[in-house]
């Protein structure tokens, strides 16, 4: 079967969200998922990085 | 024999050397300094990314000889005129397209960015712009002034991922 080419859409403010097919690395290069998607932390604060927790919201992020 | 492709990229002090032909896609370079090896930018060595002992530590790195470096005052004349930037530029990252690479690679950079490589789209944050790339690094910290995308803020700020 063939797999969705990947995206990754920027939230206003928000995540990052990456869909299709893709594979996300630690810095050691360690798998930590190919599952889609998946939302991950742009404004530096989520407690769950790299994963975003909705943080931006009461951080006030903007960008 | 001296392959076309070589390239040297200089600063005041030294001079780092580039030889497509023994690059094996270690990936070490971008991943301990996107702000200097930026295989999505041209040219894709920036010499002034970072402090040149910062520079040295990495090219070190290298596990072949693809990155050397030298001391500007060690060099010889003809070496110090190949230090004018020439065109038509390859990175370890066009080295590599004709791998034509899936899935494509999201690696996070410690205390950094979000590095991608591969083929792939990106939609803005307006929701309307669309953009083919191959290679790029977003921005993690929240402060980068060129959004989304890494600016090396996260050096700056100091941005720290995790307590541990």
């Amino acid at each position: 079967m063939e797999e969705k080419k990947a995206e990754f859409k920027v939230f206003k403010n928000g995540p990052l969200q990456i869909s299709g097919d893709f594979e996300l690395f630690d810095s050691a290069g360690e798998i930590i998922t190919r599952q889609s998607p998946i939302f991950l932390c742009r404004c530096g604060k989520s407690a769950d990085k790299p994963f975003c927790d909705g943080s931006h919201k009461s951080a006030g992020f903007s960008g | 024999m001296e392959d076309p492709r070589d390239r040297q990229y200089t600063n005041e002090e030294i001079t780092v050397f580039w030889k497509p032909s023994k690059c094996i896609h270690a990936t070490t370079c971008f991943r301990e300094l996107i702000e200097v090896f930026n295989p999505g930018r041209r040219p894709w060595v920036n010499m002034e990314g970072a402090p040149t002992r910062r520079i040295i530590e990495v090219v070190n790195k290298c596990p072949t000889q693809a990155l050397e470096w030298k001391y500007n005052r060690e060099m010889d004349q003809k070496e110090l005129q190949m230090n004018q930037v020439r065109g038509d530029e390859v990175t370890p990252k066009t080295l590599q397209e004709e791998d034509n690479q899936r899935p494509v690679k999201v690696n996070l950079m410690k205390n950094g960015p979000i590095v991608v490589e591969g083929d792939f789209k990106v939609i803005g944050a307006d929701g309307n712009t669309l953009r083919s790339m191959l290679m790029t690094s977003f921005c993690r910290c929240g402060g980068s002034k060129s959004m989304p995308y890494c600016d090396g803020t996260h050096r700056k700020i100091g941005f720290i991922e995790k307590d541990d």
